[in-house]
C-alpha cells in the first residue's frame, strides 16, 4: 500500500505564546515547533499498515524551511521518503488554500490512502483533510481510530460521541482523518536518525503547485484566553450542597 | 625429628624414563590447557576495539592492579571470611611460583633450589622453602574451608546448582598442598619422597588444562581485567561511529566486554547485593555476564546475531535500578553498568524495546522539557510562588532544580527548604528559567538521541548564562552533569546540596535533638560519587545517627534509579518496601534522605505518618536543617573557607 501522510509543524505545546504585533497570529520568533499531535498518531497509523502490508509511507508538509525537521523526525520514525511544499506565506493561505497545495503534490503519487490528523493544535479548523479528499474526489472519513485493510479496500473504526463507536468500509483510495489516542506513538530512534540521513525529501515550490487565491475565510484577531476562576461555595447541609452541585453540574457545567 | 634434614620433596636423581614421561606429561598439558584456552583468547582479541579507551593515566591503573590483585582488598573488604581464606590460597599460589618451577626443574635435573647447598644460595633456598611451607598450611586450611562454604554451608548467591568442578579443583589443589608439607617428613631419596613428587606433579599437570575450562580462568583473566578496567564508576563508553548503536549483537561486544565475560568466577557477590535479584525480578546481574559468556562461546563475536534473545533477556535487561552494587561488588573488576546500560542502547536505539511507559516518557522529552510529563510553565508557577531568583549570572550559584525538585509536590518542598538555607548563609544563588531535564533517566535506560539533544541543551543554556557553578538537591542530575554530559561540551563545576552544607556546617544550626534518624545512602551520591561522610556528618547536627543494616557502599537501592521511576509497576516485591522495611526496624523516628527519588519512593513504602502508624518521617536532610534554621550554630572552628564566603 503506498500512503502518504499529510503533517503539519505547530508550536510546541510548552512554547510560551505570545500575540504578534499586528493581533492577527502569533507572534513566531524565539518559538519552538514540533510534529502536530494528531498528525503523529495519523503517521503511526501508516506506519503499522505498513508494516503488517508492506508498501510505502510518504510523508507530506508544507511549511517554511523549519518544516524540514519535523519530516526528518517522520523520517527518522519509519517513513520512506518525504516531499517539502516550500512556502513562507502560509499565513496568507486558508484551509482551503493549503489543501490545494496538498492535493497538487499528492496528484502525481497516486497513492492508495491518505491519511492526516484530524485537526491542528494550532488552529483546530479540522478543515484540510476533508477538503483535500474534495479536491482530489475521494472518498473519506474522519476522526478515525483504526483502520483495516481488507480485499474490498479498508474498514475503518470511527470515534462517535459519548464512547460510542462506529465502523465503516471504504474502497481506496480513500482520505482520512485520524483522531489522537488509536495508537501508542512509537519513540524516535537514534539508527532512525542516522538511517533517515540518507532517505530522500523532495523540494517543491509552492508558488509553483498552486498560485495564492484571496482566501475565503481571514483571521481577524486572535486572543489569549482570559483566565477565569470563579468558586462558589454551595450553602446548606452535605445534602442539600450535594444536590445543588449535582443540579449545577449536570445544567451549568453539562459534565454529567 | 627428620624436619630440618628434609629435602623438602625434591629427589635429585631421576631416571632417564622419569624424564620422558614428566616432559610428555607437562607438554601433553600446557597443549591442551593452550587448546582451551587459545580460542578464548581468539575470541576477545576477535571481538571489536574500545571506543574512547585509553591506557593513561597508568598510576591509577597499577594501584588498581596492587590494591584489588596483589592486596585482594575488595575480595577481603565484602566478604571478610571467605574473603580471607580467598586471599591466603591466591597468596601462596604466588609464593608457590618459584617452588614450582623448580619443581619442574627438578623433573628435569636442572632444579635451582637446592637447601642442601652451601652458602647464600642454600641459606635462600631453605628459607623460601619454609616460608612456602607456611603458606602451604594457611592455604590447605582455607581451601578446605572454601570447600565446607561451598558444599555445605551452600549461600544462596552461589546458585542452586553445586559446581562439582569446584570441589574437583579444590581436591587438587589440597592435594598439592599436602604433597608439598608431607614432603618435608622424608628423607631425600626415599620412595615416599618419589611418591610424593609424582603425586604433586600430576596433580599439577591436571590442574593446569582445568583452568580454561572452568571458573578458574580467572586466575589467568582477572589481574588483566582489573588491569584494563575502564577510568570511571559506570563509565558508558561513546558510540564509536553512525552504525554503533549500543549493544546490539556479537559484533558489538568491544575486547574488554568480553575479556570480563570470561573472567567472572561465578562468586555471585553481584546477584547478592542486586536489588532487582533479591525481590525476585528476572534481572540477575551473574547470569546477564555468564549469558554473553555463553554467546560468545556459542555463537562469538562479530557476528550479527542479537545478544539480547536465548542468553539474555530483554525484559531481565530492563529491570536494573542501576544502582551499581554488582559492579562495586564485583572483585575480578566485571563492569556490569556500561553491559546492561549497553544492551539496552542497543534495543532503544535501534527501537527494538517496545514499552507502553518507556515510549510515553522517551516522546515526553522529546518534546517537552521534563520527564514527570508536566507543562513548564507549572516550573514557572512553583518558582514565582517560592520567589526563587532566576540566575542572571551575577549570582555564584545556579540552583539546579530538577524534575522532581521543580515539578513533584515533595521535591518541591526540599528545594524551598535548601533555598532558604542558602538565604540563611548569604550566599548568592539564581535558578534558569530554561532548565530542562538532564536526561538522566534516558541515558540509564539507553536513548541516545534524546540523552544528547537534552544534555545540548542544557549546556547551551548554562554557557549562554556563564553558569560556573551548579549546586542540586538531586544526585542523578549531579552524576549526569558531571560525567555524562562530557560526551557532549564541558560541563560547569556542579555539587550535591549535602556536599554544600558540609563545607557550611559551622553556619548551620546544631540542635543535637535526642532524635534517631537514620540515612539512607542514594546509590548516585555513595557508589557514583563517593559521598559517604558529608549527609552523616550533618544528621548529626540534627539528631542520633543510626545506621540501617545495609550502609554506604553496601547500601540498598530505593528502586528509582535507571529510569525505573518512569516505567511500570514491578513484578516480584518492590525493592523500595524492601528498603523501608530495613530502614525502620532500625527504630529510628526519622529517615534522612539526600535525594527527592529515594525520598518520595521511601514516603509511599512507609506512608503517610499518621497518629496511628508508627511509621517513620520520611525527610531530605535539607528539610532537617531547615526545620531547625534560626536556632544556635556549631561553631566549634571557623574555616578561612567560611570566612571568604561570607564576606561575598
Ligand atoms: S546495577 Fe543494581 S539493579 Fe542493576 S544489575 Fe547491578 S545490582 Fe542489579
Ligand atoms: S560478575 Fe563479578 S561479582 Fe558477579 S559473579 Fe561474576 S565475578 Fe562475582
Amino acid at each position: 500500500m503506498k500512503i502518504i501522510v499529510a503533517i503539519k509543524q505547530v508550536p510546541d505545546r510548552d512554547a510560551p505564546i505570545r500575540i504578534a504585533a499586528a493581533g492577527k497570529w502569533i507572534e513566531e520568533s524565539g518559538l519552538q515547533f514540533s510534529m502536530n499531535e494528531p498528525d503523529a498518531y495519523a503517521l503511526e497509523e501508516a506506519l503499522r499498515l505498513k508494516e503488517a502490508h508492506g508498501g510505502e509511507v510518504i510523508v507530506l508538509s508544507a511549511g517554511p524551511e523549519r518544516v524540514g525537521t519535523t519530516l526528518r523526525e517522520a523520517l527518522a520514525k519509519g517513513a520512506d521518503r518525504a516531499i517539502h511544499v516550500t512556502a513562507d506565506d502560509l499565513g496568507e493561505r486558508d484551509a482551503l488554500g493549503v489543501a490545494r497545495l496538498l492535493s497538487e503534490a499528492i496528484k502525481p503519487e497516486s497513492p492508495d490512502l491518505i491519511l492526516t490528523g484530524l485537526q491542528s493544535e494550532d488552529l483546530g479548523l479540522g478543515q484540510t483533510g476533508v477538503i483535500l479528499a474534495e479536491l482530489l474526489n475521494l472518498p473519506h472519513a474522519s476522526l478515525i481510530l483504526h483502520v483495516e485493510k481488507t480485499d474490498a479496500g479498508l474498514k475503518v473504526k470511527r470515534e462517535l460521541e459519548s464512547g460510542w463507536f462506529q465502523e465503516i468500509e471504504l474502497p481506496t483510495p480513500a482520505v482520512l482523518t485520524i483522531q489522537s489516542g488509536g495508537n501508542k506513538l512509537r519513540y524516535a530512534t537514534l539508527m532512525g536518525i542516522k538511517r533517515a540521513k540518507t532517505k530522500e525529501t523532495r523540494v517543491l515550490n509552492a508558488a509553483e503547485l498552486a498560485p495564492v487565491a484571496p482566501p475565503t475565510a481571514v483571521l481577524e484577531k486572535i486572543a489569549l484566553p482570559t483566565k477565569q476562576r470563579s468558586t462558589q461555595i454551595l450553602p446548606g447541609t452535605p445534602k442539600e450542597a450535594a444536590a445543588a452541585l449535582v443540579e449545577k453540574l449536570r445544567f451549568e457545567v453539562r459534565v454529567l | 625429628m627428620i624436619l630440618p634434614h628434609a629435602t623438602l620433596a625434591e629427589p635429585p636423581h631421576f631416571s632417564v624414563l622419569e624424564r620422558v614421561v614428566f616432559a610428555a606429561l607437562v607438554i601433553a598439558s600446557a597443549v591442551s590447557f593452550w587448546q582451551r584456552f587459545g580460542p578464548i583468547v581468539r575470541k576477545i582479541l576477535q571481538s571489536k576495539k574500545d571506543p574512547g579507551f585509553r591506557l593513561a593515566p597508568i598510576g591509577r591503573r597499577v594501584w588498581d592492579f596492587f590494591s584489588e590483585v596483589l592486596l585482594q582488598s575488595k575480595v577481603i573488604a565484602q566478604r571478610p571470611l571467605p574473603g580471607l581464606a580467598h586471599a591466603f590460597v591466591f597468596w601462596s599460589f604466588l609464593g608457590f611460583a618459584l617452588v614450582t618451577l623448580n619443581h619442574c626443574a627438578v623433573g628435569l635435573g636442572i632444579g635451582f633450589l637446592n637447601p642442601e647447598s652451601q652458602g647464600l644460595s642454600g641459606l635462600f633456598s631453605r628459607l623460601y622453602f619454609y616460608l612456602a611451607a607456611v603458606f602451604a598450611l594457611l592455604c590447605a586450611v582455607s581451601i578446605t574451608g572454601l570447600f565446607v562454604r561451598r558444599f555445605f554451608v551452600r549461600p544462596v548467591w552461589l546458585g542452586k546448582k553445586v559446581s562439582i568442578e569446584s570441589g574437583y579443583i579444590a581436591f587438587l589443589i589440597f592435594a598439592l598442598m599436602a604433597t608439598y608439607l608431607a614432603a618435608f617428613f622424608t628423607t631425600d631419596a626415599s620412595p615416599a619422597a618419589r611418591i610424593l613428587w609424582w603425586i604433586h606433579t600430576l596433580a599439577l599437570v591436571v590442574f593446569l588444562p582445568l583452568i580454561p575450562h572452568t571458573k578458574h580462568l580467572h586466575l589467568v583473566l582477572s589481574p588483566a581485567t582489573i588491569f584494563l578496567s575502564r577510568e570511571k564508576f559506570s563509565d558508558i563508553p561513546p558510540l564509536a561511529n553512525d552504525e554503533d548503536f549500543g549493544l546490539v549483537a556479537g559484533q558489538d561486544l568491544t575486547q574488554i566486554v568480553s575479556l570480563q565475560a570470561y573472567s567472572c568466577v561465578e562468586c555471585g557477590r553481584c546477584t547478592e547485593h542486586c536489588p532487582a535479584a533479591s525481590t525476585g525480578k528476572a534481572l540477575n546481574p551473574k547470569d546477564v555476564i555468564l549469558g554473553l559468556r555463553s554467546y560468545l562461546n556459542e555463537i562469538g563475536p562479530a557476528t550479527e546475531e542479537p545478544l539480547l534473545g536465548k542468553h539474555n533477556s530483554q525484559e531481565a535487561i530492563f529491570q536494573c535500578t542501576t544502582c551499581g552494587a554488582c559492579e562495586f561488588q564485583c572483585p575480578v573488576g566485571i563492569e556490569h553498568l556500561p553491559i546492561i546500560v549497553g544492551l539496552r542502547r542497543g534495543a532503544v536505539n535501534t527501537g527494538a524495546w517496545e514499552d507502553e511507559r518507556g515510549a510515553k516518557l522517551f516522546n515526553q522529552l522529546e518534546r517537552g522539557s521534563n520527564a514527570l510529563g508536566m507543562s513548564s510553565a507549572e516550573r514557572d508557577k512553583f518558582i514565582q510562588k517560592e520567589s526563587l531568583p532566576i540566575f542572571d549570572g551575577t549570582q555564584e550559584y545556579c540552583l539546579w532544580l530538577g524534575c522532581m525538585g521543580a515539578y513533584d509536590p515533595k521535591g518541591r518542598e526540599i528545594v524551598a527548604a535548601f533555598a532558604r538555607i542558602m538565604q540563611h548563609l548569604g550566599t548568592s544563588y539564581g535558578v534558569m528559567s530554561k532548565e530542562k531535564c538532564t536526561g538522566d533517566p534516558v541515558r540509564r535506560l539507553g536513548n541516545d538521541l534524546v540523552f544528547q539533544q537534552l544534555a545540548e541543551a542544557n549546556l547551551e543554556i548554562l554557557a549562554q548564562n556563564k553558569v560556573k557553578k551548579i549546586v542540586t538537591v538531586c544526585p542523578h542530575c549531579v552524576r549526569t552533569i558531571q560525567e555524562d554530559w562530557k560526551a557532549y561540551g564541558t560541563p560547569p563545576e556542579v555539587e550535591h546540596h549535602t556536599e554544600f552544607l558540609a563545607r557550611h556546617i559551622t553556619q548551620l544550626p546544631a540542635v543535637k535533638t535526642k532524635e534517631s534518624i537514620v540515612y539512607h545512602d542514594p546509590c548516585y551520591l555513595g557508589r557514583y560519587r563517593d559521598v559517604y561522610d558529608e549527609p552523616r556528618q550533618l544528621v548529626q547536627i540534627t539528631g542520633k545517627l543510626v545506621e540501617a543494616e545495609r550502609n554506604r557502599e553496601r547500601s540498598f537501592c530505593c528502586g528509582a534509579g535507571g529510569g525505573l521511576a518512569f516505567l511500570g509497576e514491578e513484578s516480584g516485591e518492590r525493592v523500595s518496601h524492601a528498603r523501608a522495611q530495613e530502614l525502620t526496624a532500625t527504630g529510628a523516628k526519622t529517615i534522612a534522605t539526600a535525594c527527592p527519588f529515594c525520598n518520595s519512593m521511601f514516603r509511599d513504602a512507609v506512608g503517610e505518618p499518621n497518629g496511628l502508624s508508627a511509621a517513620p518521617k520520611v525527610l531530605d536532610i535539607a528539610q532537617l536543617i531547615d526545620s531547625h534554621l534560626g536556632e544556635p550554630t556549631l561553631r566549634l572552628y571557623t574555616r578561612k573557607s567560611d570566612e571568604d564566603h561570607r564576606s561575598h
